[in-house]
């Protein structure tokens, strides 16, 4: 019986005890330097020095490589990277900026970095470093709190319908554009061969939470009132919940659907005709049905079927902040500035298939010749972003619980929301 | 046996503190503590002392840039952990782990060691290794192993399926997934326990048994009278280890269903731990407390029941 992982949870408190108790001891950071954050313009001077810049693994595996013009134009400068494993990236970052250890520039992820926009945290983006109007406008949003923007977006994403052509076809029906059609849609494949119509994601968890989000956006629900109360146990987020539920209760979806390694094999043998997934999985297919070409001959990608309202999806994605910290701002911001050009986001493309946040990037070749990516472009620009408070990702996960036990048949969707909406009172927004 | 006790018990009757040299002797002591007393401190100690504070008050994850600014609460988070109601069904989860997993851990451990003490002497070795390789086994590839053999259309229900039974949903019926994660646990444990169990047994004297099998003694009187009885050091030993486990299990529940379904898995570790990655650290801080109040109550019943038999 190995007493240290048994004791893995009770250590994990420890852990985060003794940084606060550094924290508590003065290392950390006061909130006496809460505004010594500057938006000074940067100038196009090259940059120098070293900039520290932390990331998690994943899409920026591949940044040293994309970013070799930056070297060749900024010879001396040296950027170090340090990469994090993605479930541990923000515990990490969250310790290094309490502790005031942190990186110069570190990476964020628009649906859920609203904790970190502070200006004791991230210094504002500088005026006229980059044009906020050719981004997608979401992303620039989930940036910005108190018309203070502190995030450049990098990347972007969101959810579509990826869905089985092949199938579809021989049930002959076409992609569903309204809820309503959806879960014909699901079952017509089903009929024609499917295991399950829908590979549902099935963690019970914060992109759960995220998903029902979007559902509750689309039947005309808000999350967040304009004077800023939670708004969750609405009739909107009740027929969202039930909506999600619809696809377990009819049986399109079932509640053992693959973990998420095995989603893509199960989606190329037919075990399920479709998924509401993000752009990457458009260039893994291949890979996974063992064929060059089995992806063009056999799937097709929709915008999400739309609710009473919209057909609105949430906008995701990485971005980019300069920490109030750094001892080089001016090589950090010029740094992100390079990041956010059209060119670096389509190399970042060709590396790693992150699509690109600038909106004009979309035009090149590499992606504008690949028509499944049609659907997520259309879709990129029916989003909205998250709430922009720092207890979203708590409500979020707290949302992808309660929705289990409706899918499940052993709770209603208004007890669900109401619940959802009691928890979310009693954690708040964060704001001090 | 008899001159191993007597040389003991000399040597202990012959331990005389040296005049002088007093004070060196307590440096270098302190010396060869030092090491441990510090990691202790740092990891230990000192953050059991903060987590206490922190559980005193409304710290969330977000604080952690404003630490000053964090109220006292006092009990307020352990108000609001007897009224969640998840806590307190992860309170109900966690008793079940021990009821459950504890006997059968330990009853599994004995069966094996009884039988590995007596026949199968030669194979001991071999088998000794087989039944402690899950104590050793990297638990997170085990877990997936599990998941897959699990699942609907996993190996356990492939079985099932071949012998006429349709198998069911093992990791996503809330009351099913229970009996799996124990039975995870046990699978884990056993091994200890034999191990312990068997240790105990080789140090029971065999001219003990000849007396009483001379006596007309069958083996279950001699389980009774004479194996149980000696073995109750180690019966408590083991016990206090495995309900130690049990009251704090977390991996096997974390890697096999993560609390679910419907939270029928989640035990107060994980509650901890969930507690935690949702930013609530006063309320974290506060279960972990509550978890160590239960483990030291709990350790200290057990001994005071069984010592007073050994």
């Amino acid at each position: 019986m190995p007493h240290s992982l048994r004791r893995g949870a009770l250590r994990l408190t420890a852990g985060i005890a003794l940084i606060c108790t550094f924290a508590l001891a003065g290392c950390g950071r006061g909130g006496d330097t809460a505004a010594t954050g500057t938006a000074e313009p940067v100038d196009d001077s090259p940059a120098t020095g070293s900039v520290d810049v932390w990331a998690a693994q994943g899409d920026a595996d591949v940044l040293e490589k994309v970013i070799e013009p930056f070297k060749a134009d900024n010879p001396d400068v040296k950027v170090n990277f340090t990469l994090i494993p993605n479930g541990e990236y923000y515990t990490k970052l969250q310790s290094a900026v309490a502790a005031g250890k942190g990186p110069d520039v570190a990476q964020f992820f628009p649906e859920s970095q609203a904790q970190f926009l502070d200006p004791s945290i991230l210094q504002p983006v500088p005026d006229g470093l980059v044009d906020k109007g050719t981004f997608f406008k979401s992303l620039w949003d989930a940036g910005v709190v108190k018309n203070v923007a502190y995030t450049v977006p990098w990347y972007a994403y969101t959810y579509a319908l990826v869905y089985r052509s092949d199938l579809a076809d021989k049930a002959g029906v076409k992609a569903p554009t309204t809820w309503k059609d959806t879960v014909p849609f699901l079952k017509a494949m089903q009929d024609a061969g499917a295991g399950r119509g829908l590979a549902a994601d099935i963690g019970w968890d914060i992109f759960n939470g995220q998903d029902v989000a979007m559902y509750a956006w689309q039947a005309g629900g808000s999350l967040f009132s304009s004077d800023g109360k939670w708004t969750l146990d609405t009739p909107e987020m009740a027929e969202a919940i039930k909506y999600n539920a619809s696809f377990f209760t009819s049986g399109a979806a079932d509640t053992s659907t693959p973990t998420f390694l095995d989603a893509q094999p199960y989606f190329t043998s037919g075990k399920t005709a479709s998924m509401i997934t993000g752009p990457w999985v458009i260039g893994q297919l291949d890979k996974a049905a063992g064929k060059d070409g089995w992806t063009a001959s056999h799937v097709a990608t929709a915008p999400l079927p739309a609710g009473d309202s919209s057909g609105a999806s949430f906008s995701a994605g990485g971005s980019w902040g300069v920490l109030a910290d750094s001892d080089n701002a001016d090589a950090s911001w010029k740094f992100v500035r390079h990041l956010a050009e059209p060119s670096t986001q389509v190399a970042q493309y060709k590396a790693y298939s992150s699509l690109p946040a600038v909106i004009s990037a979309w035009d090149d070749p590499a992606i504008a010749d690949q028509p499944l990516l049609d659907a997520f472009f259309t879709q990129m620009k029916n989003t909205r972003a998250f709430p922009q408070v720092t207890t979203w990702q708590q409500v979020a996960t707290r949302l992808g619980k309660e929705i289990e036990a409706v899918a499940k048949g052993t709770e209603s969707a208004e007890k669900a929301a109401a619940n959802v909406q009691a928890y979310a009172e009693s954690v708040g927004t964060g704001a001090e | 046996m008899t001159t191993n006790t007597v040389k003991m018990t000399t040597g202990i009757v012959n331990v005389r503190r040296r005049r002088g040299g007093g004070a060196r002797r307590t440096a270098v002591a302190w010396l060869f503590l030092a090491p441990f007393t510090v990691v202790f401190l740092l990891y230990t100690a000192i953050p059991t002392v903060a987590a206490l504070g922190f559980s005193l008050t409304d710290l969330r994850g977000t604080d952690l840039r404003h630490p000053f600014a964090v109220d006292f609460t006092g009990l307020e988070n352990y108000l609001r952990l007897f009224r969640d109601q998840s806590f307190l069904r992860d309170l109900v989860n966690t008793a079940v782990f021990v009821a459950v997993g504890v006997p059968l851990t330990m009853g599994t451990g004995f069966a094996l060691a009884l039988a590995l003490n007596s026949g199968i002497r030669r194979l001991r070795g071999m088998f000794r290794t087989v039944f402690f390789a899950p104590v050793v086994t990297n638990v997170v590839a085990v877990a997936l192993i599990w998941q897959y053999a699990f699942n609907d259309g996993g190996t356990v229900n492939k079985v099932l399926g071949a012998v006429g039974f349709a198998g069911p949903n093992w990791l996503d019926d809330p009351n099913l997934a229970m009996p799996v994660v124990i039975l995870l646990g046990i699978w884990r444990n056993f091994g200890i326990a034999m191990v312990l169990f068997l240790a105990g047994l080789q140090a029971i004297p065999r001219d003990v048994y000849e007396a009483a099998a001379l006596d007309g003694a069958g083996r279950w009187r001699q389980l009774r009278h004479i194996t149980l009885p000696l073995l109750l050091p180690t019966i408590l030993l083991v016990s206090v280890l495995l309900t130690v486990f049990f009251l704090q299990v977390f991996d096997e529940p974390y890697l096999l269903t993560d609390g679910g379904p419907l939270g029928s898995t989640e035990s107060v570790a994980l509650y901890t731990y969930h507690q935690f990655g949702a930013g609530e650290l006063g309320m974290s801080s506060a279960a972990s407390f509550v978890m160590l109040v239960l483990v030291a109550v709990v350790s200290l019943v057990q001994f005071r029941l069984l010592r007073s038999r050994t």
